[in-house]
């Protein structure tokens, strides 16, 4: 009795010790990346051409990105999203609280990797998917959000969270 | 000071940001003022790392004050405001996480800990 008394007394502090530095040491430093799959919310918004959105352009496998013309890390994972996009990954864009013509004139100069961009001056469909700033990506498959990256998309963020969950995707389909 | 400068210095108050920026939530009813101001503490911001929507003025924390101040007005409940928020947002904006999954972990591992330190105690002494 004794002896196991003693084996927990060494073998308890060191199991809180690992427990610490796993929660501590362990970097997770993609908040919500693994999180529950949720519908796409229910919205209705034109592009920055001024046409309406159709529901059915969100099925198949997405790649959503909230970004404004304002916002300046949009600005730092641009090029990541165009060389997305020409490796055939389809991007739309949604357009957070922005003016039209000011991110139409962004798309310009910077380039275009969206195939359309859903236009949010007021942020309504942002907060309904639980936006909480731009840059920010969800990934869509079949119209139900399964991942979700704040911050810039980076070809580390891309290969660790989203590729997993798309390959994932097609195999089971 | 002649009368040009102290207009200076007042015109440079006048225009200060906190004059445009300060939102006015207006309340007939003092019970849906506190419940209110009961409500926008308990929910966390989303951009903090633990402030209430409260205390943070980063544009979504004033999105969800908006929101809730609508919802209060709408007659909705506290429950039916916070799951409005958590739905969006994830438990993270629940100040008490619910019972499940890896969370009975969070609400009940200190307990089990304490007892499991509180046994050893008392076993140890009876030997």
């Amino acid at each position: 009795m004794n002896q196991f008394f003693r084996f927990l007394i060494v073998i308890l502090p060191i199991l809180i010790l690992v427990f610490f530095a796993r929660v501590l040491l362990v970097d997770e430093d993609i908040k919500f990346a693994n999180f529950e799959a949720k519908n796409f919310p229910e919205f209705q918004l034109n592009d920055l051409s001024g046409n309406p959105v159709e529901a059915d352009s969100l099925d198949g496998i997405k790649l959503v990105n909230v970004w404004a013309s304002w916002c300046i890390t949009c600005l730092v994972e641009h090029p990541f999203l165009t060389k997305l996009s020409n490796n055939d990954i389809e991007i739309i864009g949604l357009n957070y609280k922005d003016d039209d013509a000011k991110a139409n004139t962004w798309l310009e100069k910077h380039g275009n990797p969206y195939l359309f961009s859903m236009y949010d001056p007021r942020g309504d469909l942002a907060f309904d998917l639980g936006v909480t700033g731009a840059p920010e990506s969800y990934l869509l498959i079949n119209n139900k959000v399964v991942g979700h990256i704040q911050g810039e998309m980076n070809q580390a963020k891309w290969e660790t969270i989203f590729l997993p969950l798309i390959q994932k995707a097609k195999q089971s389909s | 000071m002649n009368i040009k400068k102290l207009l200076v210095v007042i015109f440079c108050f006048s225009v200060s940001t906190p004059v445009f920026n300060q939102m006015v939530y207006e309340f007939e009813d003092p019970l849906q003022e506190k419940r209110f101001y009961e409500l926008i503490s308990e929910i966390r911001c989303p951009k903090c790392t633990s402030g209430s929507i409260a205390s943070s003025d980063a544009p979504v924390s004033r999105d969800l004050k908006k929101k809730v101040y609508q919802l209060v007005l709408d007659g909705s409940t506290d429950e039916e405001i916070k799951h409005y928020v958590s739905e969006r947002f994830g438990d993270f904006s629940d100040y008490r996480p619910p019972l499940r999954g890896s969370n009975y972990f969070l609400w009940f591992g200190p307990f089990i800990f304490l007892a499991l330190v509180l046994a050893i105690f008392f076993i140890k002494r009876r030997i």
